[in-house]
């Protein structure tokens, strides 16, 4: 019994040890562009229920980008269809899950191969009741976004994102001395201690299982 | 009162180093509401009363570590992260010490969306706040994390203690239990905050024990006495107990008529009613003196709770309920056209919902982990079914984890139904549905001994190392969040 609870540990934590190493290879993915718009909360260019949707003219798509962040406001968010055209020709689309909460919500879309000017960014929602709110800024009829055949008040805030060049582990050192920041007691020795509190935590817990499995 | 064994020791040990993590990577005041109950315990600490205002106007030296924390500006917006350079971070020393040695700080009593909560744990807060004062809001804030992670050890101790009086027979079961609980994220984010959900999850905790230990032993002047305690500090504690009232009347009744059977009624009653007369008195104390100062008997909160009742229509607030939780069934209102809450809001949530409600995986983390969820649900429901005799012979004992679990999810649902349809879920956070956290250590050692003979140790330790790996990768997320 001893052996397969030793056993149990040294693989179980093996395999996440492997996984974390793969997601810490990785590149988060980071700002490729936006089109410069502040996402103002209050008011809210436009909120709308039962389903819907806006098309935005003048976009700049970078090239590479691979998700779409829409600023957006709903507490439990629907499915979000978004799609990219160059004049009449489709560029890229995606979809994202629902259950978003928050004032963004990012879609994934296929890399797109170079950069896209004059792009109309469109994105579209079913829905029951629930309320999502438009964010973004009032500007000038012209160039405004449109729902359906009415105008928007203004343009909404949309980012362009990609993967990065540099791996999670290549950017440790910058997030251990971010994470000392904006506390108590600043200082790279947050980051210290917040692995020692999880390999202590971790220590105790695999001596308690291999004591009760004599 | 049998020992405590070292076990349930180590478990919450791990549980507040855990939490103690959580409350390092968190940054300040993005958890959810931590400004609000920040501002409560300084309400109580400087002024001696409960705030009055449920405005935002918070204390200048709040304000003032907002501003320069960019608190704003990160919440709810995931790209935007903390601060990043030294500059920064000089400023925000600079203002923090001259506001902490300012002799007098003048506010306006408010405390947000916590000014309607009761206070006990906010009283409690008011301890790490004076020892933290010199060093200004910070360092305070930062102690009080350390409270609130300390009541994360009490809840998975008590989990631990509820597992061993429900599960007797499984003692390998008990610490998979405990360790399931301490490595939980969920639980430990929340306890890694200013908030009173962590004390709530340790009060509730501590009440399922003492009602698996009384259906299991008796109903005995201690535990009736320790039901009536803990009942009253949460109603002290937090609003969402009361929807945990029903199943400890429920619970305390079913215990009465057996111990009125066993020792005769006068026993049975008397057990009864000094639980239900402890409980009670903090309440009608409360309401008397709103009633003396001629306001409203349930303060600030009777006007909540008086919107709550006369909000919409019954019928349409019980489908919304149900199809918060369950498939919606034929002929109800759709009230979620595109989700699916049971999995887009719970399921999901659990697995990663963190910071100010804006941190979460990718969704094929949330799909991957329908493979260990299911099995681990297996798991369990195999125990079940081999013990279902058992089962029916401990029917009143789980019809009280019914209620309490029942009237939880219906007090949620209800306080979603204020917002609705305007904001489908403004309510449903995973978090609360913490206090029910004691049932689901309970599910893990099932699933621990449904694996059955030899394979239960294994089975046991990976749940343990599963729960391990969701808290690690957790942490890594919400630190990409913030600071990646």
């Amino acid at each position: 019994m001893m052996r397969g609870a030793r056993v149990a540990i040294v693989g179980g934590l093996a395999l996440t040890a492997i996984a974390a190493a793969i997601v810490l290879s990785g590149s988060p993915q980071v700002l490729a562009g936006s089109n410069g718009v502040a996402a103002v909360i209050y008011p809210p260019l436009a909120s709308v229920s039962g389903g819907g949707g806006a098309c935005q003219p003048d976009e700049t798509v970078p090239a590479g980008s691979s998700a779409i962040r829409l600023s957006l406001e709903a507490s439990a968010g629907p499915r979000i269809a978004v799609t990219v055209h160059s004049g009449a020709t489709l560029i890229a689309h995606g979809e994202s899950a629902p259950g978003w909460l928050g004032r963004v919500v990012t879609v994934p879309i296929e890399p797109i191969d170079s950069t896209v000017h004059q792009a109309t960014v469109c994105f579209s929602f079913t829905g029951a009741d629930e309320r999502v709110s438009l964010l973004g800024v009032r500007t000038p009829r012209q160039g405004a976004a449109t729902s359906g055949a009415r105008t928007l008040p203004g343009r909404i805030a949309i980012e362009y994102l990609h993967a990065g060049s540099s791996s999670w582990w290549s950017l440790a050192s910058e997030v251990a001395r971010r994470l000392g920041l904006g506390r108590a007691w600043a200082g790279t020795w947050v980051a210290v201690m917040v692995a020692a509190l999880m390999a202590a935590g971790l220590a105790l817990a695999s001596w308690l299982i291999l004591r009760e499995a004599r | 009162m049998r020992s405590m064994p070292l076990a349930a020791w180590i478990c919450a040990l791990v549980a507040c180093l855990n939490a103690a993590s959580w409350s390092l990577i968190t940054p300040p005041f993005q958890a959810p509401d931590e400004q609000a109950h920040f501002a409560y315990v300084e309400q109580l600490a400087r002024n001696g009363r409960l705030p009055t205002s449920s405005t935002q106007e918070f204390a200048p030296d709040e304000q003032l570590a907002f501003e320069d924390l960019d608190v704003a500006g990160v919440s709810l917006q995931p790209q935007h992260h903390t601060i990043a350079s030294e500059a920064q971070q000089r400023k925000l020393e600079g203002d923090m010490a001259r506001v902490a040695a300012a002799s007098s700080i003048s506010d306006k009593g408010a405390a947000g969306v916590a000014a309607s909560q009761p206070p006990l744990y906010y009283t409690l807060e008011v301890i790490p706040y004076a020892v933290g004062a010199g060093g200004g809001v910070l360092d305070q804030l930062a102690l009080m994390r350390l409270l609130s992670a300390l009541m994360c050890g009490v809840t998975v101790l008590f989990v631990f203690l509820f597992v061993r009086e429900a599960l007797p027979a499984a003692p390998r079961a008990w610490t998979v239990a405990g360790l399931g609980a301490a490595f939980m994220p969920a639980l430990a984010s929340i306890c890694g905050a200013v908030n009173p959900d962590a004390m709530l999850c340790a009060l509730s905790a501590a009440i399922f024990y003492c009602f698996a230990r009384a259906f299991k032993s008796g109903l005995t002047p201690r535990v009736a006495v320790a039901i009536g305690v803990l009942t009253a500090a949460g109603l002290l504690t937090k609003l969402n107990f009361l929807g945990l009232v029903p199943g400890v009347v429920l619970g305390l009744a079913l215990l009465a008529r057996r111990t009125a059977q066993e020792l005769g009624p006068r026993a049975g009653v008397r057990a009864a009613a000094s639980a239900f007369a402890i409980a009670a008195l903090p309440a009608c104390v409360y309401v008397l003196a709103n009633l003396i100062s001629h306001h409203h008997a349930l303060g600030i909160a009777g006007g909540v709770i008086g919107f709550t009742v006369s909000h919409r229509s019954i019928s349409g607030e019980l489908s919304y309920i149900w199809q918060l939780y369950l498939p919606r069934l034929p002929g109800m209102r759709v009230d979620f056209a595109d989700i699916s809450p049971p999995r887009d809001l719970w399921f999901n949530g659990f697995v990663g919902d963190y910071g100010f409600e804006d941190t979460f995986f990718p969704r094929w983390v949330d799909n991957l982990a329908l493979i260990p969820a299911l099995a681990i649900a297996a798991l369990a429901g195999r125990e079940l079914c081999l013990r279902r005799r058992e089962l029916t012979r401990r029917a009143a004992e789980l019809a009280t984890y019914l209620t309490l679990t029942v009237g939880l999810l219906v007090l949620v649902g209800a306080s979603a139904y204020l917002s609705f349809p305007s904001e489908a879920a403004a309510f449903p956070e995973p978090r609360y549905l913490l206090p029910l956290i004691p049932l689901f250590g309970g599910v893990l050692a099932l699933a621990a001994r449904g694996a059955g003979g030899r394979w239960s140790t294994a089975a046991g330790v990976l749940i343990v190392v599963l729960f391990f790996a969701h808290d690690l990768v957790s942490q890594l997320q919400v630190i990409a969040r913030y600071y990646g």
